[in-house]
């Protein structure tokens, strides 16, 4: 078996955003940050994504775009790794993110993420 | 999109605050009124987040049902004005009062469009709203135990719109459904995908109390009751139109379109069920009224060997319980028929000619016997042809065949005769110029009758009979087709059948070793040579079919009784302790006889050869009489009698009988023909013998064949009991029955008097206690 390696892979798509085709804004005001993501791996990781492929995308020059300003750009980063990489890591992280990561992994349906953060 | 009051620092869940109520209002007149959007096409200007998070929102503030209500009461109010609005004015114009409706169904066809659509536009919208719903779906959906949000859609579009309780809808549906399919039945065109697509609707959408599909619930019945209406009309009216091969065709046509109407655009289950339908209309309550057509029903076509049509008759009848049955029955019948016709021909032929059969027309009988055998073969053949081209070769089918032609062919008692005679006239000599093989493959199809024989042993007799006349008057064709035709015998019938015919065939090989040796043996011995040659063959009693008992008498003149003499001493001086009987009936001679034209060599039986010699001593125009002839000679008179209408009745008259007639009569004088000609040389003069049985014999044969019978009985009793010891009456019966059926189909009123005869021999005896068991007596 070589999960392990292959999580390493795709984690380097979350990195070099060559091909991505997802914008996602976060947060608001100054507290704003859009990240890039891949809508395949989306889909495949969260059934709030699998949607993407329905009517409701939004589409501007060939991006689509998601507006998540109730999720501060800070939890969307640790959400947006464990969906590539299947990574969590909670150690010193204020107790602010971790009550934001747990109302937007129930947001989002990412279960497993939500109990793992609730056990925190 | 743009931020609102964002619960931000004060999210706390699952604990919600004071504001509640507002900001439920709230949350919910944007989710009810997106709602509306999307019912009308206007989703690009809602917000996907936006609206999952307000849903998020009212679910985590444990308003989930208050919210799950509100969707269904949208849903619902939108749906009422769909049916008012879209789906009442497309109602077709006919209505559903009147069953009359408009040719071409474009009305229908039209409002099952309108009903597409508005099944694709629910669908679509509801696929929306459960992406928004989402959050609904998984938390309140699932604890509150109530139908995930699509398939509330379905439930409210089947309540509103299919089963709406304030119009019509359902009625105008069915009947639409079933006059598409109706239209189509009868050629017209009709769009299937509107069929298809409400055919569809109905099949997802699912029946509350039956949990099974509304297709199921509403419409299959109808359909089926429908379709069983019109086929049961559409029957009649073809059985009275068409003939068998038409209405067949026409069944096979309607079966094979109800199996694509299923494929296209109905439920695969329903598929049995029509099927099932056209088959019970347009077959099983046809059955007998197609088989049985004039001109052109089962027997027409087994007629003219219509073997597309019975083919198609087999596949299609073989759909239905009865089917087979009523087909194998009505074609037993058939042959049945045939086969009465066969023998009757057989008997009104035979009675005709029994009047003249003495008249020397030997031909007829044998004829007669062909014939009938030729006429069963080519029967057989016939249905062997139906069996293998129309049949499949159906093993049910087979059966029913062949009891068929059992029946008949022992129906006829000459049967075996027959067919025994059938076999000598293709194993003789010269006969029709036939190849080995042609003769070798009419033998196999007449093993095949003989299979059917129930009466093997009547046939052995016969079969020995004829096989004695054609190795002793080396009429044979060769040793090899008689060998083929004994092992084709055994192999139906075991070797214990063949033994004696092979003995025969044994018998003369050895003969004609015997002859060798019995010259060298004259060659060198010092005795006077016998003035003519003698051939013998030694033939063993038991093998053939003699009759010791009544060994022919005959007084041979004395040249012959000398050779006898000498081949007796010689035959005896090698096997002591047997014992030589001179057949005379059996024997042939050549002779020469002096004529005042010419010299003929002459080739007569041995009794016409006496006969002839007889005239030796007399003179030029001297008579015998037949009383003379009688007792000098001792021939049996039937024999005698047949001999002299051979010699003097028959194509060449070497004695001229005075009076003149056909018959031999006592007191008829014989002179030799001393005016006789003829332009071979070498003549052969045939014995008159009817080579069927005359009733005579044939009550003769009969006499013999039941005392066979009897002691092959008795012997199956000894060697049954010998081995069991003891048994019980009805046992013994039945395994008497079992083992001799392979030759005779014996009754138990033959065995009981057998037993009964054992035990007056006191090889068994009664048991003591119980009657009707048997012990046997060592």
């Amino acid at each position: 078996k070589f999960h392990s390696e292959l999580s390493q892979d795709i984690s380097l798509l979350l990195n070099d955003t060559d091909d991505y085709n997802v914008i996602i804004q976060t947060g608001e005001g100054k507290n704003s940050r859009e990240f890039r993501a891949h809508s395949i791996i989306l889909k495949i990781r969260s059934p709030y994504f699998k949607n993407l492929s329905t009517k409701w995308v939004v589409q501007k020059n060939n991006m689509i775009e998601i507006k998540k300003p109730n999720i501060r750009p800070t939890v969307f980063e640790i959400i947006l790794k464990y969906i590539y990489t299947g990574e969590v890591n909670l150690t010193k992280r204020p107790g602010a993110d971790i009550l934001g990561l747990l109302i937007a992994t129930d947001e989002l349906l990412l279960e497993k993420l939500f109990r793992h953060v609730l056990n925190h | 999109m743009s931020s609102r009051k964002q619960p931000k620092g004060k999210i706390r869940p699952p604990k919600k605050p004071n504001s509640a109520d507002a900001q439920f209002n709230d949350n919910w007149d944007r989710l009810a009124q997106a709602i509306r959007e999307i019912h009308k096409k206007n989703a690009s200007i809602l917000s996907f987040e936006e609206l999952y998070r307000n849903a998020y929102n009212m679910v985590l503030h444990k308003n989930g049902d208050k919210l799950y209500n509100g969707v269904r009461e949208v849903i619902t109010q939108h749906l009422e004005e769909v049916a008012v609005s879209q789906v009442v004015p497309a109602f077709p114009l006919s209505g559903a009062s009147s069953s009359q409706t408009n040719p071409n169904g474009a009305g229908g066809a039209n409002f099952l469009k309108v009903l597409k659509t508005v099944w694709e536009d629910h669908t679509t919208c509801m696929l929306m709203i459960r992406d928004i719903l989402m959050y609904m779906d998984r938390v309140y959906a699932k604890t509150a135990n109530v139908p995930l949000v699509y398939d509330l859609g379905l439930d409210l579009f089947r309540d509103t719109i299919v089963r709406s309780q304030n119009y019509p809808i359902q009625n105008h549906l069915l009947e639409v459904l079933l006059q598409q399919i109706k239209l189509e039945r009868e050629n017209e065109i009709i769009d299937r995908t509107n069929v298809k697509a409400s055919i569809d609707m109905l099949l997802e959408l699912t029946d509350a109390s039956t949990k099974d599909t509304v297709y199921a619930t509403d419409f299959e019945n109808k359909f089926l009751e429908t379709s069983s209406e019109y086929y049961r009309v559409e029957g009649q009216m073809l059985v009275g139109e068409y003939d068998a091969p038409e209405y067949m065709k026409k069944v096979d046509k309607r079966l094979n379109e109800e199996e694509q109407r299923v494929r296209h655009y109905l439920s695969q289950t329903t598929e049995p069920k029509i099927r099932n339908i056209v088959e019970e209309e347009l077959i099983s309550k046809h059955l007998k009224t197609v088989i049985e057509m004039e001109n052109s029903g089962l027997i027409p076509m087994l007629r003219n060997e219509k073997m597309d049509d019975l083919g198609r008759m087999y596949k299609l009848f073989g759909r239905v319980v009865k089917g087979h049955d009523e087909m194998k029955s009505a074609i037993s019948d058939y042959i049945r028929e045939l086969g009465k016709a066969i023998n009757e021909t057989v008997t009104s032929n035979t009675t005709a000619e029994g009047g003249n059969a003495a008249s020397g027309d030997k031909q007829t009988g044998a004829t007669v016997a062909v014939r009938w055998v030729q006429e069963v073969l080519d029967l057989k053949d016939k249905f062997d042809k139906v069996q293998n081209l129309a049949l499949s070769n159906d093993k049910a089918f087979q059966t029913s065949f062949n009891e068929a032609f059992e029946y008949f062919i022992n129906k006829n008692s000459k049967s075996p005769e027959f067919i025994s005679l059938f076999i000598d006239d293709n194993l003789k000599k010269g006969l029709k110029g036939k190849t080995e093989e042609e003769v070798d493959s009419v033998l196999d199809k007449t093993i095949t009758l003989f299979r059917f024989i129930g009466e093997k042993d009547v046939f052995e007799r016969y079969y020995k009979q004829h096989l004695a006349k054609r190795l002793l008057l080396g009429r044979s064709v060769s040793d090899d087709a008689e060998r083929g035709m004994i092992g084709k015998l055994k192999v139906e019938c075991g070797y214990q059948f063949t033994t004696k015919l092979e003995g025969m065939f044994n018998d003369m090989r050895i003969s004609s070793d015997t002859m060798t040796d019995f010259k060298e043996y004259l060659d060198k011995s010092v005795l006077e040579k016998p003035k003519l040659d003698l051939s013998v063959t030694v033939l063993t009693s038991t093998f053939w079919p003699m009759n010791l008992s009544a060994s022919p008498r005959c007084n041979l003149p004395p040249e012959l009784t000398k050779a006898c003499g000498t081949f007796q001493n010689f035959y005896l001086g090698r096997h002591s302790g047997r014992r030589l009987t001179w057949q005379s009936n059996m024997g042939t001679a050549d002779i020469r006889g002096s004529f005042k034209a010419r010299k003929h060599e002459l080739n007569v039986s041995t009794y016409q050869m006496v006969i002839l010699l007889m005239f030796n001593d007399k003179q030029d125009g001297e008579s015998l009489s037949y009383e003379q002839i009688k007792g000098e000679s001792d021939i049996p008179e039937a024999d005698l009698k047949r001999n002299l209408q051979s010699l003097a009745c028959a194509k060449y008259k070497i004695l001229v009988k005075e009076p003149k007639g056909k018959e031999i009569n006592p007191g008829d004088q014989f002179n030799f023909n001393n005016d006789f000609t003829a332009p071979l040389q070498r003549i052969k003069i045939q014995t008159v013998a009817s080579k069927v049985e005359s009733e005579g014999e044939r009550k003769e044969t009969r006499e013999k064949v039941e005392e066979a019978r009897k002691h092959q009985t008795e012997a199956a009793i000894v060697r049954i009991m010998k081995d069991r010891k003891t048994m019980e009456h009805n046992l013994l019966i039945a395994e008497v029955v079992k083992q001799l059926q392979s030759r005779f189909m014996p009754n138990p009123a033959l065995i009981k008097k057998r037993i009964e005869a054992l035990i007056e021999r006191e090889y068994l005896e009664r048991a003591t206690g119980d009657r009707r068991v048997y012990n046997y007596l060592a």
